[in-house]
């Protein structure tokens, strides 16, 4: 209900003004205008945004992690001095549940919380503090019930359904070539069962952003996102309004890496706005952010390969078991590239692969970068050296021998298109040089496993080399109709030509607002560029994700400019005859004369082209896993090499050296820190990152137990750009956000078996797994008699008792 | 990815419970819920409302079996939403 109402004017916010920047052309070094702003402490977040007269909003989360909800009293928070409004589920004024793929997950709980940190009210209010205050008054009375945090405990059949469809929310099963038969002419077998832990995107910007009632039933959001326009509709639903009632403008985003693709406090912010007539910022704290996005998905993998006797892949089974928490997200999706992707970039004739996502307990999860892939990896890259080591081959060798080309057939049936470098990217890496061995003893303890915490100074140390290469899809897939749109305006400002570019595409970090000025820059030939902030007066762009914005928002940007500058042609032709036209820093030319300036021939006039760009169609899956589903396949290798400090399991990652095919570089200083941050995301899920659940409660909600790499963790990076231009892509690109990501963490933990010869299974492998502690006591406690009996026995019947 | 609007037909009841039936109104909405469940096809989409996703004739049907479980333990009324999508034929039913 609301409390007050104090505003009788709708308020107003100034639109975020759009830099001019001077690109580069595209391929050249071009420096992000985003970039000095943001070392300097200038650039707006989300979280900086504000108005005067602004309220407050803040939301109340269950505390477990599954209970019946049996009523709800805000009556003592509604009466607190400063309190504008608190909100529950009966005031969702339209659809009370959202989801980007599957509407499940409830704006506000109405009945049932299932997961821990699920939203349950709202309360608007003068202060941030009040607002966190009047949450306290606000009585929930629960029916606690026994959470269930096992996806194979929720597969079986007394299982308590979570969702009214049951607890397997997808399942996907490739059948390809005959398994059956590959099995018995297989010479060697080798199998295992591999385990990838609850990731967090750990984006250092929490959610916020910032709701303005319009005074006429609508709203502007201002917000950092990954997806405007799939935003836009899912909060107008959920408020009973038009899409066009309802207006998002990006604010400053501080990463995202899939956490921002579902709604977080969109829809909230919004309600309290209207509710209140007045602005209302909502900014989550780092633990309530834990709670606040989706994760990447843990998910336990058992796979077999076969083989000949001398490497050549005869078939691979998997079971891939995701957990996706309570509610859908995307996880139809990541449970699809999981299958597809499951084998590996290697030439398999048969597979048998079966994907299943489960909904649980735990806190929900979906997109983060890799989004399937990463999984996958780890288990298919350990599996290869396994092999190798059964069949007593080199491990890059058997990867060599057995890498996808063009022709091949992946094992979802599709085509294997060109470029699909797999060997070539495994040669680079495997004839770069490797890393110098420095003398362990006399070393800086900074150049030491442990640092400086001064543990070793090299006794115990040991070395290993490991290598994994990885692919995944760029751009949506499946079926979905992928598109971007981009409005571009040559105009003419203090007698100089200038471009401005539109688009809702999210700029996110990784640089797109300069791509997209340098492609305006080529296509246009014109110095001046500025990239409007995105917003949703412009078509949709999609999300960035996927890899997807360079390649599908890039092409509409650069469709827009050339319809441009064929109607600046035109005018020429019009004006001054035929001729071979181009546009050179600003003139219209002939073979190389100039025929009339863009100041002269615009004037006071603006040429304006909007353009909807759409990819070729991909095909969802049918029963058989079988279907060209995807638009492009990006591959990178990577060699990592460790020291281990094996009486400590502490570790050091001396470099990694990588090979990646972009098609194109179209900006190659942005595309080093996608490769560097990339590799610095495989490596923390290598080492350090992992969400801890017990019961289904988050253990680490924050960034001091939740452990991030910093720059101390972070190796030195060998990287090797392969430019093999894809016939089908704008610039012949690739995307190129995801590769470095994906098979960076398995090239690390191989590089750790090879230190330690521990099989090391799971990931994030810790300590204690490179000492060789076991993971928790044994189910039967030693015998008397069995081995390690006397060193550790039963705590009442150790020696020293 | 948003995949929801992939479904050819998606059908919303909400149910209209009775105070004056035999059954409590919460075991009326229970009582179509069961029934939405046991369809394969259901979820929440609100306190008395559910959903039913997939292929137009599956909906359909299993509507009415949902519509005549919350009828036959005493609610006073269902109200119906049925919503088709025009690009579900390129995914196929559900």
């Amino acid at each position: 209900m609301t409390i007050e109402q104090t505003t009788p004017t709708a308020p107003t916010r100034e639109r975020p003004s759009a830099p001019v920047q001077t690109p580069g052309r595209v391929g050249e070094h071009t420096e992000r205008a985003d970039g000095v702003p943001k070392v300097r402490g200038e650039f707006e977040y989300s979280s900086d945004l504000w108005m005067d007269g602004m309220l407050w909003g803040a939301t109340l989360r269950s505390p477990h992690p599954r209970a019946n909800v049996w009523s709800i009293d805000t009556s003592e928070a509604e009466e607190m001095p400063g309190v504008r409004a608190v909100l529950t589920h009966e005031d969702v004024p339209g659809r009370k549940v959202y989801g980007m793929e599957v509407p499940d997950q409830p704006v506000l709980a109405w009945e049932t919380v299932r997961y821990q940190g699920e939203a349950v009210a709202l309360v608007a209010a003068d202060h941030p503090e009040t607002a966190r205050r009047a949450l306290e008054k606000i009585s929930v009375e629960y029916e606690v019930l026994d959470p269930l945090t096992d996806p194979e405990e929720a597969m079986k059949e007394d299982a308590p359904r979570l969702h009214l469809s049951g607890n397997v929310l997808k399942r996907i099963d490739i059948v390809h070539g005959d398994v059956a038969a590959a099995e018995a002419e297989a010479d060697v077998v080798v199998s295992g069962e591999y385990e990838v832990g609850m990731q967090d995107q750990a984006f250092l910007g929490p959610e916020s952003g910032l709701a303005v009632p319009d005074g006429q039933g609508g709203v502007d959001l201002y917000i950092s996102t990954q997806w405007l326009h799939l935003d836009r509709d899912q909060v107008a639903e959920s408020l009973g309004l038009e899409p066009d009632r309802v207006r998002l403008t990006l604010s400053g985003v501080g990463g995202a890496f899939g956490g921002r693709e579902d709604l977080s406090m969109q829809i909230h912010a919004c309600m309290l706005a209207l509710e209140t007539g007045r602005p209302v910022k909502m900014v989550y704290n780092r633990e309530e952010s834990f709670y606040g996005h989706v994760h990447r998905h843990p998910c336990k993998l058992r796979y077999e390969h076969g083989a000949t006797r001398d490497g050549e892949l005869l078939y691979v089974k998997a079971r891939l078991v995701f957990d996706g928490g309570a509610y859908a997200s995307s996880s139809i999706a990541v449970c699809t590239n999981a299958a597809t992707f499951a084998c590996g970039p290697y030439e398999v004739p048969n597979a048998r692969i079966e994907s299943h996502m489960l909904y649980t307990n735990n806190p929900p999860c979906g997109a983060m970068r890799g989004f399937g892939a990463v999984q996958v990896c780890f288990a298919h890259e350990a599996q290869m050296d396994r092999l190798a080591k059964e069949l007593g081959m080199d491990p890059l060798e058997l990867r060599l021998k057995n890498a996808l080309k063009p022709g091949d057939t992946f094992p979802f049936g599709q085509e294997v298109p060109h470029p699909a470098p797999v060997r070539e990217i495994l040669e680079r890496v495997r004839e770069m040089p490797l890393p110098e061995e420095e003398e362990l003893v006399g070393r800086d303890l900074r150049r030491l496993p442990g640092g400086v915490s001064n543990v070793t100074h090299g006794e115990g140390v040991r070395r290993g080399i490991g290598y994994a290469v990885g692919y995944k899809n760029i751009g949506f897939s499946a079926g979905f109709d992928d598109y971007s749109t981009a409005r571009v305006t040559l105009a003419v400002e203090d007698g100089e030509p200038h471009v401005r570019v539109h688009t809702a595409a999210a700029e996110v970090g990784q640089g797109l607002i300069t791509v997209e000025a340098q492609i305006a820059r080529t296509e246009l030939g014109v110095e001046r560029v500025a990239v409007l902030q995105a917003d949703t007066r412009v078509g949709s762009a999609g999300s960035t994700s996927a890899s997807r914005q360079t390649y599908v928002t890039g092409a509409a940007v650069k469709q827009a400019c050339e319809q441009v500058r064929e109607r600046v042609f035109e005018r020429v032709r019009e004006g001054y005859g035929e001729g071979d036209l181009a546009i050179v820093d600003g003139d219209v030319v002939s073979d190389g004369e100039t025929v009339v300036s863009l100041a002269e021939l615009l004037g006071a006039e603006e040429i304006e082209e909007t353009v909807e760009f759409h990819h070729r169609e991909t095909e969802p899956l049918d029963e058989k896993g079988q279907g060209d589903a995807h638009l492009q396949f990006a591959f990178a290798a990577h060699r990592a090499v460790v020291e281990v400090d094996t009486e400590l399991g502490l570790v050091r990652v001396v470099e990694i050296a990588t090979a990646q095919d972009v098609g194109k570089a179209m900006n190659p200083q942005a595309l080093e820190g996608q490769i560097e941050g990339g590799i610095a995301q495989g490596l923390g899920l290598a080492l350090l990152e992992e969400i801890q659940i017990k019961e289904g409660k988050i253990q680490n909600a924050s960034f001091t137990d939740y452990l991030i790499p910093t720059i101390l963790d972070m190796p030195s990076v060998r990287a090797e750009i392969l430019e093999l231009a894809d016939p089908e892509a704008p610039y012949g690109l690739k995307g190129v956000g995801e590769p470095p990501t994906i098979a960076s963490t398995p090239a690390i933990v191989a590089a750790l078996r090879d230190a330690t010869g521990r099989d090391l299974t799971r990931v994030p492998v810790k300590p204690e797994q490179i000492v060789g502690i076991a993971e928790k006591p044994p189910d039967e406690p030693p015998q008397p008699g069995s081995r390690g009996y006397s060193g550790i026995g039963r705590l009442d019947e150790r020696e020293e008792h | 990815m948003p995949a929801y609007e992939r479904a050819e037909l998606t059908a919303e009841l909400k149910v209209v419970p009775s105070s004056g039936a035999e059954n409590p109104p919460r075991e009326q909405v229970e009582a179509a819920k069961r029934a939405a469940s046991d369809t394969g096809l259901a979820r929440e989409a609100g306190p008395e409302v559910t959903a039913l996703t997939g292929g137009r004739r599956e909906v359909l049907e299993a509507s009415l079996r949902v519509m005549e479980a919350a009828l036959d333990a005493g609610a006073r009324a269902v109200e119906v939403r049925v919503e088709a999508e025009g690009e579900a034929e390129r995914f196929g039913a559900g």
